[in-house]
């Protein structure tokens, strides 16, 4: 653990650059997907460069809290990304899965909070949407994440990235129902279509996010973008064979993102009661591959 | 009312709205209790502005009413005043208006079937219908050099020609719409994600279609016969066509439905480019209309446009009022909202394709008191009288 790695790389700065810099890959990826240009790749940084220098807005109706959920949101999250082994270097030092899971968890739980005291109806809908997502999807996350941990007696997540890089062996092979799982389930920790569900503009206009503006918007903003580092990253040292150096782990991200890319054109928007059906069924799925495992 | 209720408000600024239209809808959690549509944020004063120009000046009032039904405003309009003047138009002038309004419908239904997809959260859906728009789009601005208003019609004919040239794309471009619209026709067919958004939304039985006298695709997804083109005006009579219903009632089958007229509007221009022969485009219409009163159906792509035109045998219509098919359909709509759940409300309001600039006309703003008054069922009917 030094200075420079928990502020410049693989830390804070690192983390916000890739993160503005992979959203930027995803909308220039869905754009020539649907057949257009697109805008440029750091659109995201001219996105956020604008809002830091925009008005604070604080609603009448806004309660406390208006200003630290969101900040909290941001520093949750890239928190988490410190614990995270991000091409083969752990900021801070090593990081255990069940504290990593309950700060990303608080890092989209913050966000969700700030739609619930910001005093607009479209943003209680949205963040209660959001939270009611969470509950479903948490549990299959948390699960998949638990096989290797189970299986490969270990808690840290710098010791499973490492374990695959000596074996050779990806998780998801060992453990492919617990891998996919975590892969969809991803896609709701996201919010990427068709689990877009608390942002969904055309019914709730901004969701949790509506009334903000400025600097806050910023936070939450740079915290969505954080959480895709980070999540994705999870998922290539838990499950995808983890990486060691910059290079692989680039490609890594980028197959990712692709991929990720690829589902959220081709996708419409589930409503709500369907999306957490869905999470539930992935949950008792992984109880029963459990079973079976131990059984056996 | 119960306490347990929260108002959200869709509109009269939202997302999912593109004209300000104001539907107040009472939620108990994700479910619609109530839905209550407020009319009157666009109201232009159009039948107003109609009593004080003259009759080839109201032609370009009508075509203004609406964006994208510019053509059929018009087209019903010179209709009503050419049967007050008792013209009949030249056969050319009947395929090119009959043109003219299947090319609207074309990119009116690709319009619709982008912001479908749009509002169940499919971008991509979206950017392939107008993209595949842009061909019509392009096509009308090199016919009459507008994308919007095309100015075609006229009293007495139509204004502009559709050269060999013209027919030759338009030929390649009706090819490249039915290709299409049998991809689109699958999309929303077969896609699970789609059909769980569409299937069984916003439901409308055929008795409550009736009941509420709606018009269009949206009479027509409920398996009601209802075309006013089976009325044989402009070249409707001339050629080979078949009216396209749907028996699922809901919104899924309404994009069938509009899928389907794709195609069988490609199929009437192509038919229209075949049988066209070469006439006079204009008749000479007289600037002043002898006095008497009559009416004007037109199936536009939203439903049908209803014209009454009043004369008293000056240049100046002494009254014209007209009927809009998203006013018919609206009152369905509250039927419609009853029971869905939040997420569903916009793609069932997009479903009946609404479009209000067209709408508007029956708030009374009194300016004296400055207060303003919407006109009920009732009050209508005692103007009416």
């Amino acid at each position: 653990m030094n200075i420079a790695e928990i502020f410049i790389y693989p830390g804070i700065a690192f983390l916000i650059l890739t993160g503005i810099l992979l959203s930027g890959i995803l909308r220039k990826i869905t754009a020539r997907m649907q057949s257009r240009i697109g805008p440029p790749i750091i659109q995201p940084l001219y996105d956020i460069l604008k809002l830091l220098s925009k008005e604070n807005i604080r609603p009448k109706q806004a309660k406390q809290g208006f200003t630290l959920w969101p900040a909290l949101s941001l520093v949750s999250l890239i928190i988490t990304g410190l614990m995270v082994p991000i091409a083969g270097i752990t900021a801070l030092g090593a990081g255990d899965i069940i504290v990593i899971v309950y700060f990303l968890a608080f890092g989209s739980f913050a966000a969700y909070l700030s739609g619930f005291v910001s005093g607009n109806p479209f943003g209680a809908i949205g963040a209660s949407r959001g939270i009611m997502q969470m509950i479903s999807y948490e549990f299959p996350f948390i699960m998949a994440l638990l096989f290797p941990v189970v299986f490969l007696n270990t808690l840290s997540i710098a010791e499973l990235n490492s374990i695959q890089i000596a074996t050779g062996t990806w998780n998801i092979y060992l453990f492919p129902i617990a891998g996919i799982i975590f892969l969809l389930a991803m896609l709701a920790a996201l919010e990427i279509p068709p689990f877009h569900i608390p942002s969904a503009h055309q019914e709730i206009v901004g969701g949790y996010s509506t009334e903000y503006t400025g600097t806050r918007l910023a936070y939450l903003e740079l915290a969505h973008m954080v959480k895709l580092v980070v999540v994705l990253s999870i998922a290539i040292a838990v499950f995808l064979g983890g990486a060691n150096t910059i290079y692989v782990f680039g490609a890594k991200l980028l197959i990712l993102i692709f991929s990720i890319t690829l589902v959220r054109v081709l996708m419409a928007r589930l409503r709500i009661d369907t999306g957490l059906r869905f999470y539930w069924a992935l949950g008792y799925i992984l109880i029963a591959d459990y079973v079976l495992r131990l059984l056996l | 009312m119960p306490k347990d209720t929260t108002t959200i408000p869709l509109g009269p600024q939202h997302p999912a709205l593109v004209e300000p239209e104001y539907i107040k809808l009472e939620v108990d959690g994700e479910s619609v209790i109530s839905a209550e549509i407020h009319l009157g944020y666009l109201h232009r004063g159009i039948e107003e502005l109609m009593q004080r120009r003259n009759y080839i000046q109201n032609i370009f009032v009508a075509e203004r009413i609406c964006g994208i039904c510019s053509a059929c405003h018009t087209l019903t309009y010179a209709s009503a005043v050419e049967s007050l003047l008792d013209i009949e138009v030249t056969d050319r002038a009947k395929y090119i208006r009959t043109i003219m309004a299947e090319l609207e419908r074309l990119h009116s239904h690709l319009l619709w079937v982008g912001v479908a997809g749009y509002e169940i959260g499919i971008d991509t859906v979206f950017q392939y219908a107008w993209k595949d728009r842009e061909y019509i789009m392009a096509i009308l601005e090199e016919i009459s050099g507008n994308r919007v208003n095309y100015a075609m019609n006229t009293i007495g004919g139509v204004r502009r020609d559709i050269t060999d040239t013209h027919a030759e794309k338009l030929k390649n471009i009706m090819k490249i719409i039915e290709k299409r619209s049998e991809y689109y026709k699958k999309v929303f067919a077969k896609d699970a994600v789609i059909l769980k958004r569409t299937k069984n939304m916003g439901i409308l039985t055929a008795h409550d279609a009736k009941k509420y006298s709606a018009a269009g695709p949206l009479a027509r997804a409920s398996n009601i016969r209802f075309d006013i083109r089976n009325e044989k005006y402009a070249a409707y009579g001339l050629i080979d066509w078949t009216e396209i219903t749907a028996a699922g009632c809901d919104v899924a089958a309404r994009a069938e439905v509009r899928i389907i007229e794709l195609e069988e509007s490609a199929k009437i221009i192509t038919q229209c480019l075949d049988q066209m022969e070469h006439d006079p485009l204009v008749m000479r219409a007289p600037p002043i209309v002898p006095v008497g009163e009559t009416t004007f159906r037109v199936e536009a792509p939203r439903g049908e446009i209803f014209y009454y035109a009043r004369s008293n045998g000056t240049d100046t219509p002494e009254r014209v009022k007209m009927r809009p098919p998203t006013y018919a359909n609206l009152l369905a709509l509250k039927s419609m909202l009853k029971g869905a759940k939040l997420a569903d409300v916009p793609i069932i309001v997009a479903s009946i394709d609404p479009c209000f600039s067209c709408t508007d006309r029956v708030t009374v703003l009194d300016t004296k008191t400055k207060k303003e008054k919407i006109l009920t069922e009732n009050d209508l009917r005692k103007l009416s009288k």
